[in-house]
């Protein structure tokens, strides 16, 4: 379970000030597809980057099955599986030995984690792939062995960055089975996308987020019902009162 | 420990898969043997043996004992040189000049003034100048030797004092430089070795998109940090290690006492070469990852990184340059190392204390590195520098 407490953060330069958070609050609960919407710089990575523990809130706390994320933010960032807004892979390396990299970093090791790296291939239906260096692998492939390494320690919690970016039909449906399976598991999965069809279909909850604060939340009828809108993607306008950021 | 493992082993991997980084670091190792044997085998030729020296006589007709002089010491007259030296000999251009009242002089017994010009400064005649120096004032004190014998006077006479030179520390002039660039070229392979596998594990890794990645998992940075340390390290001892055994195996072919060397790189000197490199090979891939993270890009990094490069080359020839060396210099990182290995080198026994503390002092600036390194690591600063 993934809590968000009031978030406030701002980035300062010399010039301007930036308020990228405004009292975020919101909860992704375990068993559950929790998807983030948002126009662009609404504050979503601000706010996933606060989770992962890589920036302090000024104000307001986040916690990973209730572990606090700044005060102990290795214990936090053990529970939870991450596959950030812009994914590289080691291009020397093989995707098993990617995958099994990741593993022995959360700890794993000998036969339980040769059986965990055994189980995401085959989950994600990445055998073939699994001993050939990561140089020139397509994109579909890539997210594959991202989603591989972020979750061969099974975390209780995954986090996804806008993961279709990029990916063809056939790649977005194993994403999204792969989710439906995973969740059913009871994991927490907190998901942020700019596809209204994909967040519809998929999330069990949606949050909307616009200027660094919550501005809707509930299930994808709830919010179209609450906007008195049909489609997700129009009650999200009306819902952010602008259509800023819908084309992207 | 399962994490530094599992970090430290990738590092490796990654380092030994890129052919074109590791090929750089032992590239090194393997070029220092071979220049070093070259210039000893030049060095020992110019030393040692007497190659011919053309000189451009005039009035050479005059004293045909001195001209024989001089060819019993290979030093002969400009108009039998050979054509494919004749260049070169022209260039040097001695002028030996005698007058044409030598034999007049001589017989009369009076002081002859024979005049000798070249480019006094031209390090190429050195040798050469010195040679015909040599055979002057031997040929004039053999005449000199036999007027006093003629009548009657013991030679001795004219040594009153007799000095015996006994070198004890000092290398010839050849030797030291050869030290020198010794000295030089393996602190310059302990700091540049390492130097492509730093920058591509921190700045390559920052601009492949997979330090955010490495960032967000549940490793302490400090863990990050020395796993690339020492991977980089690795691969500068081993490059370390190859030109040191190369060195010692390509040197036994060559005699460096003929050239008043008194070093030998034997297994101990080895050794000991190498308890002194080691930590400036971890010193300089912290230097080198402490800048390179903090460049944006790859190229940033590079260019950054090489400025490194005056440390390990400036340090050494300020050492030398300084006669009173303040006592700090023998302790400080680098400029300890080079001191001592200047020491090695003159065949002095090495001063394990001085070792002791500059190794310390060298391994605490290390860690000094690493620890601000890890905690700019967990910074905001780079994270939001990440995209």
């Amino acid at each position: 379970m993934i809590e968000v407490n009031n978030l406030h953060k701002s980035f300062k330069s010399k010039k301007d000030t930036v308020k990228a958070l405004d009292g975020l609050s919101f909860q992704a609960k375990d068993g559950e597809i929790t998807g983030i919407l948002g126009p662009n710089g609404a504050g979503k990575t601000t706010c996933l980057r606060t989770l992962y523990g890589l920036l302090s809130a000024d104000e307001g706390f986040a916690t990973i099955d209730g572990i606090h994320v700044t005060k102990n933010p290795l214990a936090a960032r053990a529970r939870l599986g991450i596959f950030p807004d812009k994914f590289g892979l080691y291009e020397r390396l093989t995707a098993y030995e990617q995958i099994d990299y990741f593993a022995s970093l959360h700890g794993l090791t000998g036969t339980a984690k040769k059986q965990a790296i055994e189980n995401v291939l085959t989950d994600l239906d990445m055998r073939e792939l699994a001993h050939r260096k990561t140089a020139g692998f397509s994109q579909g492939q890539r997210m594959k062995v991202t989603l591989a390494q972020a979750l061969v320690h099974q975390p209780q919690n995954f986090v996804l960055d806008e993961p279709t970016r990029g990916l063809d039909v056939m790649s977005t449906r194993v994403l999204r089975n792969y989710l439906s399976k995973f969740k059913e598991k009871g994991h927490c999965i907190l998901f942020s996308s700019h596809v209204m069809q994909e967040v519809a279909a998929l999330c069990d909850r949606v949050i909307i987020v616009a200027n660094g604060k919550l501005a809707a939340q509930g299930t994808p009828q709830e919010l179209c019902d609450l906007a008195g809108e049909t489609q997700l993607e129009e009650a999200f306008v009306k819902l952010i009162g602008s259509d800023e950021g819908v084309a992207a | 420990m399962i994490q530094f493992k599992a970090l430290l082993l990738k590092e490796l991997k990654e380092a030994f898969r890129d052919k074109r980084a590791l090929m750089v670091a032992l590239s090194m190792g393997v070029l220092l043997p071979v220049m070093i044997m070259v210039m000893s085998k030049v060095m020992i030729n110019e030393a040692v043996d007497n190659p011919a020296i053309y000189v451009k006589f005039s009035g050479e007709e005059y004293a045909p004992k001195l001209i024989k002089a001089f060819k019993d010491e290979n030093i002969l007259s400009f108009k039998d040189v050979p054509e494919d030296e004749k260049r070169n000999w022209n260039e040097r251009n001695i002028d030996f000049i005698i007058p044409d009242t030598f034999a007049q002089d001589m017989s009369d017994g009076k002081p002859i003034e024979i005049i000798l010009r070249a480019e006094y400064g031209e390090k190429s005649l050195a040798s050469p100048l010195r040679r015909i120096r040599d055979v002057v004032s031997d040929y004039s004190r053999s005449i000199g030797f036999k007027r006093l014998l003629v009548r009657g006077i013991d030679v001795k006479l004219l040594q009153p004092v007799n000095l015996q030179e006994q070198d004890t520390s000092l290398p010839t002039s050849n030797a030291l430089m050869i030290s020198l660039v010794l000295g030089m070229y393996l602190m310059m392979g302990a700091f540049m070795s390492g130097l492509s596998i730093s920058i591509d594990s921190s700045a390559g890794e920052r601009e492949r998109n997979v330090l955010e990645m490495l960032l967000c998992q549940p490793v302490s940075t400090v863990k990050i940090v020395l796993a690339k340390l020492f991977c980089s390290s690795i691969i500068a001892i081993i490059s370390i290690t190859l030109m040191l055994t190369l060195t010692s195996f390509s040197m036994n072919f060559v005699d460096l006492a003929k050239i008043g060397a008194t070093f030998n790189i034997d297994i101990m000197t080895t050794l000991t070469l190498m308890l002194l490199l080691i930590p400036i090979c971890f010193l300089a891939s912290s230097l080198q990852l402490f800048f390179a993270f903090q460049a944006k890009t790859f190229k940033e990094a590079q260019s950054t990184v090489t400025m490194l490069i005056m440390l390990p080359s400036f340090v050494p020839m300020a050492m030398m340059m300084m006669d009173d060396k303040p006592a700090w210099t023998e302790w400080m990182p680098i400029s300890g190392q080079s001191l001592l290995m200047e020491d090695i080198f003159k065949g002095l026994p090495v001063d394990w204390m001085v070792l002791l503390v500059t190794s310390g002092a060298t391994l605490a600036l290390t860690a000094g590195l690493v620890f601000t390194l890890a905690k700019k690591l967990t910074s905001e600063k780079v994270v939001m520098s990440l995209s």
